[in-house]
């Protein structure tokens, strides 16, 4: 595998795993914080 | 279509409209974007000049209440989402890969399909505006920027509806333009460019981009359950169903404020670069500046509540809210320090970018100064929803956000055009600038102290004068700024030409370059040392 093909491959896996970051991020807001804010009260 | 023919369309953009809406290439990306957040600026600006004309005597005499509301919303939503944003975000996209020897983004599709969001989500945003004209609708939404001052039955109609969607448009643009930023930045660079010698611009996207990345998820959702709210029958917010109001401003702060550091940061890692071109010196403090800009960026996400101090907190939470908040301080003043360092026994020229980027330590020094007195529990207490907090935010925005700006826009203009631009009108645009956003913005303070609340479209007698000085300002201020249109048309359509390094203390790959670049740059990468 050469350098650009290495960068491809890195730049596939990033994009992915900040899509599941945001994604996560998303749901978590929906599921969770609801629950725990209101505590703050 | 052969590989032939494929290299040749990408060697060369199309012609006419066809190379604005299909381009890939970053630097024309970063121009749309800049003249999207510039034609922006305009509309935001002209939105609040219409308040101003309200606010010039007291008692209500060109806008109903109502409209006053919507006006204001929308020039905050405008200026920040619409205007400093995408100006930043097209700086990105123009200086990062030049700036680290790249030959384009990571991923340019999704440039220019994050760019081309953008005018259909200001159309969305401005459709109910115009709207109510004609009959239809009640108007655009006019719960302030951050949307929470509503229960359910504040306001009905499209124009909350059409807010939500554009935020939800928004926020797919700024999050494709996040993960392009991160990828580029932590993948693209040039051999021997390591983490510690990228540029502080690219530092401070990097850093932005993580943040637009936790916290623009947050927003949407926020949005998304008040569209379910209004539409589709849940409760996330409504007291009278079980559901809980204060809910909606911690969700929209816990957004609402890594944003003003999504504002911001772009432009203090900028400031580092101008200030040590004219200072003639290299940047000062780097790894501190680095460092204080990944604190703060912790910082912005555990302080949101100093904003809801007065919602109801329990003591606990206002005290820790406080005291978290005042150590943004520690990071930020190492910033300023830095900056302070580094034109400190500098052979200081004082060229437009450098009064501009002074005019930005002075005029963000007021406005971080007042962060730190405002989260004082007691304090916010009295001045919470006060002219205190309008005046605050603009030193912010403006004295920080805007004229970092235009700084940037002042800098790289030459490398941009290949044009020098009129020195003379580009002092003469700051001295105006610096004159009427202090005649703007200082008699807040004062109005503010008084008692003056925000958010009103009529005033007590008492506060004139300050509001007629304040409005005058503020015409004057919109006036300038046309001053800077007619500075940028001309340097775009002609003028000496600029070398390659442009300023003579200039440093950075961006200025090994002609000016300006050629349509394709960095296809062999450069060896940096």
């Amino acid at each position: 595998m050469n350098e650009h093909e290495k960068r491809e491959r890195r730049t596939v896996w990033l994009v992915v795993a900040l899509m599941l970051l945001v994604a996560v991020i998303y749901a978590a807001t929906f599921i969770k914080l609801p629950v725990w804010l209101p505590a703050l009260k | 279509m052969t590989e032939a023919t494929a290299a040749v369309a990408h060697d060369h953009p199309h012609a006419g409209i066809m190379r604005w809406l299909t381009t890939t290439n970053h630097k024309d990306l970063g121009i749309l974007y800049m003249s999207f957040g510039g034609i922006m600026f305009f509309v935001g600006g002209l939105f609040i000049m219409a308040v101003r004309a309200e606010l010039l005597y007291p008692g209500l005499q060109l806008l109903s209440p109502g409209m006053y509301n919507q006006l204001f919303t929308l020039h905050a939503l405008i200026m920040v989402f619409g205007a400093i944003m995408p100006f930043a975000t097209g700086l990105n996209n123009y200086l990062i890969p030049l700036m680290i020897g790249a030959p384009d983004m990571a991923l340019p599709r999704v440039n220019n399909w994050g760019f081309w969001i953008l005018p259909f989500a200001a159309v969305l945003l401005l459709i109910p505006f115009f709207l109510q004209f004609f009959g239809t609708g009640s108007g655009a939404t006019g719960l302030g920027w951050m949307m929470h001052n509503t229960t359910l039955d504040i306001q009905s109609g499209i124009g909350i509806d059409f807010a939500i969607f554009t935020i939800l448009l928004l926020g797919v643009s700024s999050l494709t333009g996040a993960i392009n930023v991160v990828v580029t930045a932590l993948n693209m660079r040039a051999p021997g460019m390591v983490l510690m010698k990228m540029p502080l611009f690219v530092w401070a996207w990097l850093i932005t981009a993580f943040m637009l990345i936790l916290a623009m998820p947050v927003f949407s959702a926020a949005a998304t359950m008040l569209l379910t709210d209004r539409h589709f029958g849940t409760h996330f917010f409504d007291a009278a169903n079980g559901g809980d109001p204060i809910l909606l401003q911690h969700l929209i702060w816990f957004f609402g404020h890594p944003e003003v550091y999504i504002v911001l940061l772009p432009a203090w890692g900028l400031i580092p670069h101008i200030l040590a071109t004219f200072s003639r010196k290299p940047v000062y403090g780097y790894r501190a500046q680095v460092y204080a800009l990944c604190a703060i960026c912790f910082l912005s996400f555990i302080v949101w509540s100093h904003h809801m101090l007065t919602s109801g907190l329990p003591l606990a939470a206002e005290v820790y809210f406080m005291y978290a908040t005042m150590a943004i301080s520690v990071p930020t003043s190492v910033l300023v320090f830095c900056w302070l360092g580094a034109i400190w026994r500098g052979a200081m020229t004082f060229e437009t970018p450098m009064l501009f980027a002074l005019g930005f330590v002075a005029h963000f020094g007021m406005g971080a100064l007042t962060g730190l007195v405002l989260p004082d529990v007691a304090v916010n207490a009295q001045h919470h929803n006060s002219y205190v907090l309008v005046a605050h935010f603009h030193y912010t925005f403006f004295g920080g956000g805007i004229f970092g700006m235009m700084a940037a826009l002042y800098y790289w203009l030459p490398k941009f055009t290949g044009h020098m631009f009129d020195e003379k009108l580009g002092r003469l645009h700051f001295w105006l600038t610096v004159i009427s956003f202090n005649i703007t913005f200082i008699p807040q303070w004062f109005a503010g102290l008084d008692g003056m609340p925000r958010h009103v479209a009529d005033y007590a007698l008492r506060f004139s004068a300050m509001n007629f000085i304040s409005s005058v300002g503020a015409f004057l201020l919109g006036l300038t700024q046309l001053l800077l249109v007619y500075i940028v048309v001309r340097c775009v359509r002609g003028g000496p030409k600029a070398t390659g390094q442009v300023w003579e203390g200039a440093q950075g790959l961006e200025f090994t370059l002609p000016s300006p670049p050629p349509y394709h740059t960095f296809e062999t990468p450069p060896e940096v040392k």
